[in-house]
């Protein structure tokens, strides 16, 4: 029986990579081989993990998560062990250094570690063509794309206000997912919509630019439409899904983006700013802005809110788009990337 | 085509979920109604004025709100928060809670001497720099108003596009190129229509939403996008041609040079074809409108032909673009 040894700085349910990883586990199991998780701190979860001063073995296949420097990668790099390397891309120091300099460190230390785990890694797995590109320039020579795993929700049940439009957003609260120009397009919106809420779900990742982010509401005279409601546990989240008139995304960096494709399995159109993957991800299947200019953002709500052929052509190809990342089809995806690297 | 597709010995394993593109109907729908709301955006901004302050106001708050540095590139605001910034106030907010005021007292007394003398040097600097900033920044406005790219190119009506012959001259250039093609400065889309129906994949990129929608409620593929920005952003290889037209009669010879070097990275094996008026047709109000701006056929030839592609020009039967630069990059 092949042992396959699943590397994850630190092993949660409720984040994706945590997630992933489980599901990914889940996988190999199937396909007949034993599965150890290797992370840096024991997980708060009901799972057995050897903490990495404790690996002293490795298994016939090893996979190691990245979206952060680590000093699992660290580990293999010194041990020059053939990796396969799932990356779910790394924040680019630039969006976070004028925030919060703390966490630039990290970043930096992640992408470096990207180029040290070229020479020797077996194969690299991303989770989308925008992150191979990445891989590619790292040097990478073996790169294959499949979605992140994760348990899409089944939700059909609608219960959106026509009064009160909620324009939705879900993601960590960091610069790089550009929260202020949600506000701003809310404030732009203002005139013709002034009934029209934002509800943001997503942890404070930087409390500088969430202290910005509630000082720049104030001063639009917005702060009573803008609702900041932190991380949230899946039943909350769904009843939030189901309330939502418009999916929101205006950021500048992101490796895949599950909230958007919830948003669409979920029923809700999607707007999104040309940037990063969101092209890729959400592929026609709702409205890329070119620019997002809070005049233009407002108008596309305003458009999407109003112009009920528009909304149901996107809510119709945002569920055909989110069928794509079904966990049947995410899982076919994945076992096609991994494919030949198990053996016995 | 992305660069991972593209790369030598890489076995890219296009999943069947990332790979399923709704590339149908519902693609041109969705780019038509793009193009809607960003013409619709820019009309609302060009008829009231009232819309567009507003819009300037939620920028400029935020400019304001944002450290330095992590909002936007709007010059002047910055720099007057860096002004503002410059200066290091050592006389710490302590706080005023009764029962410890006297200790506060001790502590900024004790901390002030030396505080005071480390700031000062700081200041200093930074007034230094604050104020070389101020300098260059004046000096950039003088030769942005030297070059008429300040408001010149508002006083001029827009660059006419061609006529139909030259649009199918164009596509008849480049019918055996292989690879998406791109027009730059596509206006509404003259250029893209008989490349698009010869069934050539191609795109046309206009930095003026309202100009391009016509051509996109016809089922073409035009974007707002800033060409020159588009250019740079583009993969290598990422296309088998690029046309340019329009905003390259507003470039000086720097930024002609930058699309050239651009154009070898965007095309390498591909073909250009310039389509320009010649500068020295102009008529004398445009001629000193736009002085120093537009290069004639021959310079653009001149700058491929620098750079070792084989370049042709190509006469047309329109007098406002009577010769198509064609350089082979390959």
């Amino acid at each position: 029986m092949s042992v396959v040894d699943l590397l994850v700085p630190e092993l949660k349910s409720n984040d994706a990579i945590g997630a992933h990883t489980l599901l990914l586990r889940d996988l190999f199991v199937e396909q007949g081989s034993m599965v150890r998780f290797v992370a840096e701190q024991p997980s708060s979860m009901d799972e057995d993990v050897i903490v990495l001063p404790a690996w002293k073995k490795p298994g016939d296949l090893i996979v190691l998560q990245h979206g952060i420097g680590s000093q699992l990668a660290a580990a293999v790099v010194r041990r020059q062990l053939p990796v396969v390397l799932n990356y779910h891309n790394i924040t680019p120091p630039e969006f976070v250094e004028p925030w919060d300099a703390a966490q630039v460190a990290g970043l930096r230390w992640g992408r470096a570690q990207l180029h040290q785990l070229a020479p020797f890694s077996r194969r690299a797995v991303a989770d989308s063509r925008y992150n191979a590109n990445e891989l590619v320039d790292a040097g990478f020579t073996d790169v294959r794309v499949a979605p992140v795993l994760w348990n899409t929700r089944e939700n059909d049940d609608r219960q959106t206000d026509r009064d009160t439009p909620v324009v939705l957003f879900v993601g960590r609260v960091a610069a790089n997912k550009c929260h202020h120009d949600l506000i701003a397009a809310i404030a732009a919106l203002r005139p013709s919509h002034p009934t029209a809420r934002l509800l943001v779900v997503g942890s404070a990742a930087s409390g500088s630019y969430q202290r910005a982010l509630d000082a720049y509401a104030k001063r639009l005279g917005v702060a009573d439409r803008v609702d900041f409601v932190g991380a949230v546990d899946d039943a909350t989240l769904a009843s939030y899904l189901t309330r939502a008139s418009v999916f929101l995304c205006l950021s500048e960096h992101e490796g895949f983006c599950v909230p958007v494709v919830e948003a669409m399995a979920a029923g809700i159109p999607v707007i999104a700013y040309d940037a990063a993957v969101l092209p890729e991800t959400v592929a026609h299947a709702g409205i890329v802005l070119g620019n997002k200019s809070p005049l233009t953002v407002a108008t596309a709500i305003a458009r999407v809110l109003d112009d009920p052929t528009l909304r149901k052509h996107l809510i119709d190809r945002g569920r055909l788009r989110a069928e794509d990342f079904s966990l049947a089809n995410s899982r076919e995806a994945n076992r096609a990337a991994y494919d030949g690297l198990v053996t016995g | 085509m992305s660069r991972a597709d593209q790369a030598e010995g890489i076995c890219l394993v296009a999943c069947q979920a990332v790979t399923n593109a709704n590339a149908d109907d519902s693609q041109a729908y969705v780019n038509q109604v793009r193009a809607e709301i960003e013409a619709e955006a820019e009309a609302r901004r060009r008829r009231d004025p009232e819309l567009q302050r507003r819009e300037r106001e939620i920028e400029r708050v935020w400019i304001e709100v944002a450290p330095p540095g992590a909002a936007g590139d709007q010059g002047e605001l910055l720099l007057d928060r860096a002004d503002r910034l410059a200066t290091i106030d050592v006389d710490v907010p302590l706080g005023a809670k009764p029962g410890i005021r006297q200790l506060k007292g001790a502590i900024r007394k004790v901390a002030y001497w030396y505080l005071r003398y480390v700031s000062d040097q700081v200041n200093a600097l930074n007034n230094v720099l604050t104020r070389l900033l101020r300098r260059f920044d004046e000096r950039l406005s003088v030769l942005e108003d030297a070059a008429g790219i300040a408001d010149g190119g508002g006083l001029l009506d827009p660059i006419p596009e061609p006529d139909g012959a030259v649009a199918e001259l164009v596509a008849s250039i480049l019918g055996a190129q292989t690879g998406r093609t791109v027009v730059l400065g596509c206006g509404s889309g003259v250029l893209v229509r008989p490349l698009h129906d010869a069934g050539i994949a191609v795109h046309g990129v206009d930095v003026d939403a309202l100009v391009i929608l016509p051509g996109v409620r016809d089922g073409l593929d035009l974007r707002a996008v800033d060409p020159g920005a588009h250019l740079a952003e583009a993969r290598p290889g990422e296309f088998g041609s690029i046309v340019a037209a329009g905003f390259v009669e507003d470039l000086g010879p720097a930024s002609a040079q930058r699309i050239v070097e651009q154009s070898l990275v965007a095309a390498s094996n591909g073909t250009v074809v310039i389509v320009t008026g010649d500068p020295a047709e102009r008529g004398i109000v445009e001629r000193e409108l736009r002085a120093g701006r537009g290069l004639s056929p021959a310079t653009w030839a001149y700058l491929f032909e620098r750079t070792g592609a084989a370049v042709e020009l190509v006469g047309t039967p329109d007098p406002r673009f009577r010769t198509l630069v064609v350089a082979r990059l390959s």
